[in-house]
């Protein structure tokens, strides 16, 4: 059973457009029941990657608004609500009901409606005596946004910065863990799935690890719980494995540049929501989708900059071929003759020829697309001097350290004053000693491009902490140091970066809790198993090598980690499916803004000239 | 076990909402009395509103069940054409279905006409909101699309239907090898199958603004009709022998076969001809692959540039009136001039 998360969830919405009757085989109900869709922001985003107005059609559906927007009535005809469930959107629902827009309303929302919201529309609704149009009420547990077959994200703002704030009440860390349980908890039923939970120990990592065990649990216990999967007959290795991570455990990677396709295009050009926006060459902004159906971005997604230019170059003439070989093929038979045998063949040619111009037609425009994307990305790389900064930051990585000089040149060179403020705090987490006038001058090249600094000095104190706790342990290049409890310290899980084939340092871990057997970098983690009885003591037979895993990484992730597991599952033998997920997709300026802001509050602004550790 | 699975991956809450819905009724059932007349009067324009709705409804959800019948209709005529058995050959049966179905789209077209007529009148006389009018133009054009596509399927079950009627000659020319036609018949059969390459060669011409697979693939069959001519005679002219009985019941089972593809052609023909009608009516609704949060990004943008223009219109008028007050004061000051000159 392989592990598709977007597919699953297109048949989640499917069903849900079909009013929650099952689909029969054609995908369209016998009866022509033309309805409704109306969404909410959020909901608008779930939808947008997965649905095109083309199959809203099929579906049988007319008319799509947001549910802020100000509508009509459209009589007689049935309403698909589907938002989330809080108190605004219910005052909506209960506005347009008492004004009877639609006929009948069909309300579903994106996760499980709390009792007390429910109650309030019941009260609502019957005081405006509209109570009979409401014919369903559903919870669907669809809240999270699907970008490709195994990537998906909470779309949660600004975890990272809630979860590390050092004036974070108990109260707010519980609700924000509250939200990430209730976001994977909707994962794991779309996927039908009760996994063995596994996470570092302390931090985010192990709350959400805990609080989702419990959610899983006392749902089981329920009567129609909706893990349908008989009990005795799913062995271990058919069950897949959870593993959560903090963003702590892993800083650089949300933080340095990247020289793949992917991350590049994300973190350049802002590709959001599987939709990119550039300067298209007539001038004028061109919109483009780059998502599964697009080939060349499926198959050349992870490969380096220069190669995907190579890449483009091939299939163009690839191109040309093809169209030079129908023109000659078409061309050839103008005043042919007509002698009988060959008259089938020149027609049979025709046909083939004018079947084929659809597929070219498209061919072109996929390379077209691509052509340009990568002309933008040219400029900017040339204009930020990208490269430089991709290959200096992967050296320092997979070094430790970096000559002073090329350091300050990268610094007082070209790039934006994200890029340089990306580098500098890169060269903190990457050195392993921190050399104190370099740090200095790193921050006296800063101030001098006028870069906010709040970030670097934030990332120093963390490292300053780790580096006292460090310490106190014996730091062999693989040790994964304890967490502190109420401090998110870094741990030197970035050490592992040294490692000489620059693996990430999540992509080990993962590999190795996917086979499970005892190593001594992951004996501390801990296991949660939800359909085991609590008093089990770690049942040893569930640690055998699993075949799917799902990786979630609180507080930001991107395209990198993606790529990076998509690569160890290809790799393994047999082939593995690793489903990446996250709280949301961050580019790098992104989070290092998130630094900023843990930065200020912590008071490490950019008057402080020295911060003492 | 998947199907299981994929149906419960969500909750039902709707009894939950009644049972409170139920308890909450009991302890208003004091206080909902004089609601009654408000909602009656409200209920009385409503139900005009809907009535006209429901006629639209109803008469949509027809033809949308009539297509749905029709498809399955045309999935029967396939599974029939696709039978390659030589001798077995239901000619009859698709014959009459093929003219059932024929008649069906055309009924289906009319229909549908009358229904986008019936819209249309609706959406300019009454108070009907814009949502609903776009309701109904999408709903009108989502019938004309599966139309459309009905009708093509028919289209390409029929060429399938001439191409298995060419097999089948074929492989009779293969068994009935040794009985030849004399060589009279050849001639009395060529003229009519030349009479009407030279029709639906003609024909071809007069759709040249007809979409370009239908004409591609009716040139096509009038080739394939060529071709299966040429094969005739050429097994004619390859054998001698005659056999004088058997020519009579060739004869019938050859005219037979010209009426068959005749009528196929025929129906061929028509169908253009309804594509076409449904092709210039749905030409300009073309649906490209749309997201669905795309006209909101243009909106906004549309919303920026208006706002920019209003801006930068305020700061012309701004100025403007700068200039006057200018202006202002410079007649005054001329004004003085002038008085100090006369007083």
């Amino acid at each position: 059973m392989a592990l598709n998360l977007r597919q699953k969830q297109t048949e989640c919405i499917t069903r849900m457009l079909n009013l929650n009757q099952p689909v029969n085989a054609t995908g369209t109900a016998n009866e022509e029941v033309y309805k409704i869709l109306i969404y909410d922001k959020f909901c608008q985003n779930i939808l947008s990657p997965l649905i095109r107005v083309k199959d809203l059609r099929k579906h049988g559906v007319t008319l799509y608004f947001l549910i802020d927007k100000d509508r009509k009535p459209v009589h007689d005809v049935p309403a698909v609500y589907f938002v989330q469930p809080n108190q605004a959107n219910i005052q909506r629902i209960m506005a347009d009901t008492s004004r009877s827009l639609y006929d009948s309303f069909h309300l579903n929302f994106s996760s499980s409606i709390p009792r007390p919201l429910l109650e309030d529309l019941a009260s609502g609704t019957l005081s405006s005596d509209s109570i009979q149009r409401i014919s369903k009420v559903h919870d669907q547990y669809l809240e999270f946004v699907t970008l490709e077959d195994g990537l998906f994200s909470l779309a949660q703002k600004s975890t990272y910065v809630q979860l590390n704030d050092p004036s974070a009440g108990d109260r707010e860390i519980e609700e924000i863990v509250e939200r990430i349980v209730s976001g994977l908890f909707c994962v794991l039923a779309t996927l039908a799935v009760v996994p063995i939970i596994r996470c570092p120990r302390g931090g985010p990592a192990e709350m959400v690890a805990s609080a989702l065990d419990q959610r899983l649990r006392d749902h089981l216990l329920s009567k129609n719980n909706l893990f349908t999967e008989g009990g005795s007959f799913v062995s271990s290795f058919q069950r897949p494995i959870l593993c959560i991570f903090d963003r702590n455990f892993e800083l650089a990677v949300g933080i340095q540049h990247d020289f793949r396709y992917r991350p590049l295009v994300h973190d350049v050009l802002g590709l959001r929501l599987n939709r990119l926006s550039v300067q298209g060459e007539k001038g004028g902004m061109r919109s483009y989708e780059l998502d599964s159906s697009d080939p060349f971005w499926v198959a050349n997604g992870s490969l380096e900059f220069p190669e995907v230019a190579v890449e483009i170059e091939t299939q163009l003439n690839k191109y040309k071929k093809d169209v030079d070989e129908v023109n000659r093929r078409t061309g050839g038979t103008d005043g042919a003759e007509f002698d009988g045998t060959d008259l089938t063949g020149n027609t049979k040619h025709l046909m083939n020829a004018v079947n084929s111009l659809p597929e070219l037609t498209e061919r072109k425009q996929v390379i077209d697309k691509h052509t340009n994307i990568a002309t933008v990305l040219l400029g900017e790389i040339k204009e930020r001097l990208l490269d430089s900064y991709a290959k200096k930051e992967n050296d320092m990585l997979v070094r430790g350290s970096i000559d002073r000089n090329e350091l300050l040149g990268l610094l007082k060179g070209k790039g934006t004053k994200m890029d340089k403020l990306r580098f500098a705090i890169m060269y903190l987490i990457s050195s392993e000693s921190i050399n104190q006038s370099e740090v200095e001058s790193v921050e006296a090249a800063l101030r001098e491009s006028e870069v906010d600094t709040s970030a670097f000095q934030y990332v120093k104190k963390l490292k300053s902490l780790n580096a006292s706790m460090a310490s106190a342990n014996s730091a062999s290049r693989n040790n994964i140091v304890d967490w502190a409890e109420k401090i998110y310290a870094v741990t030197a899980g970035v050490k592992n970066l040294l490692s000489s084939d620059r693996q990430l340092a999540l992509t080990r871990t993962v590999e190795l809790l996917i086979e499970g057997r005892p190593n001594p970098e992951i004996d501390g983690y801990l296991v949660f198993d939800p359909r085991a009885p609590k008093s089990s003591s770690g049942s040893s037979h569930l640690r055998g090598p699993f075949k799917e895993a799902i990786v979630f990484m609180i507080g930001g992730g991107n395209y990198v980690e993606y790529g990076s597991l998509q690569e160890l599952a290809q790799r393994q033998q047999p082939v593995k499916h690793v489903i990446y997920g996250t709280t949301e997709i961050l580019t790098g300026a992104e989070f290092v803004e998130q630094l900023a802001l843990l930065g200020h509050k912590m008071g490490l602004g950019t008057n402080v000239a020295a911060s003492s550790h | 076990m998947h199907a299981k699975s994929a149906q419960s991956s969500f909750r039902d809450r709707t009894h939950e909402f009644q049972s409170i819905a139920e308890q909450r009724k009991k302890s208003y059932s004091s206080g909902s009395v004089p609601n009654g007349p408000s909602s009656s009067s409200k209920s009385e324009e409503q139900r005009s509103a809907v009535v006209i709705q429901s006629e639209f409804n109803r008469r949509a959800s027809k033809i949308g069940y009539g297509i749905h019948q029709t498809s399955q209709k045309l999935a029967k005529l396939a599974k029939l054409a696709k039978r390659t058995s030589v001798f077995d050959d239901p000619t009859k049966e698709i014959q009459e279905l093929t003219a059932l179905i024929k008649q069906d789209i055309t009924a289906l077209n009319s229909a549908v006409v009358d229904l986008q007529l019936l819209s249309n009148s609706r959406n300019e006389s009454g108070n009907i909101s814009s949502d609903t009018t776009s309701h109904s133009t999408t709903v009108v054009d989502d019938l004309k699309n599966r139309l459309m596509s009905t009708t093509k399927e028919f289209k390409e079950v029929l060429t399938m239907r001439t191409e298995n009627l060419k097999v089948h000659e074929n492989r009779r020319q293969l068994f009935s090898s040794t009985t030849s036609k004399d060589s009279t018949n050849p001639f009395v059969r060529q003229r009519p199958l030349a009479a009407r390459s030279a029709a639906s060669t003609s024909n071809a011409p007069p759709l040249p603004w007809a979409n370009g697979s239908p004409s591609s693939s009716q040139s096509f069959s009038g080739k394939q009709m060529d071709g299966e001519s040429q094969p005739l005679l050429q097994h004619q002219q390859h054998h001698e022998q005659q056999k004088q009985e058997m020519v009579p019941l060739q004869d019938s089972y050859m005219q037979s076969r010209a009426e068959a593809l005749q009528n196929v052609e025929s129906t061929i023909h028509e169908l253009s001809s309804i594509f076409n009608q449904l092709a210039t009516l749905v030409s300009q609704q073309g649906e490209i692959a749309i997201r669905i949060d795309e006209n909101m990004d243009d909106t906004v943008a549309n919303v920026e540039g208006a706002q920019g223009a209003l801006l930068k219109y305020l700061n012309s008028i701004s100025s403007n009136r700068w200039l006057m007050i200018k202006i202002f004061f410079v007649l005054i000051f001329f004004l003085m001039v002038f008085l100090f000159f006369v007083a």
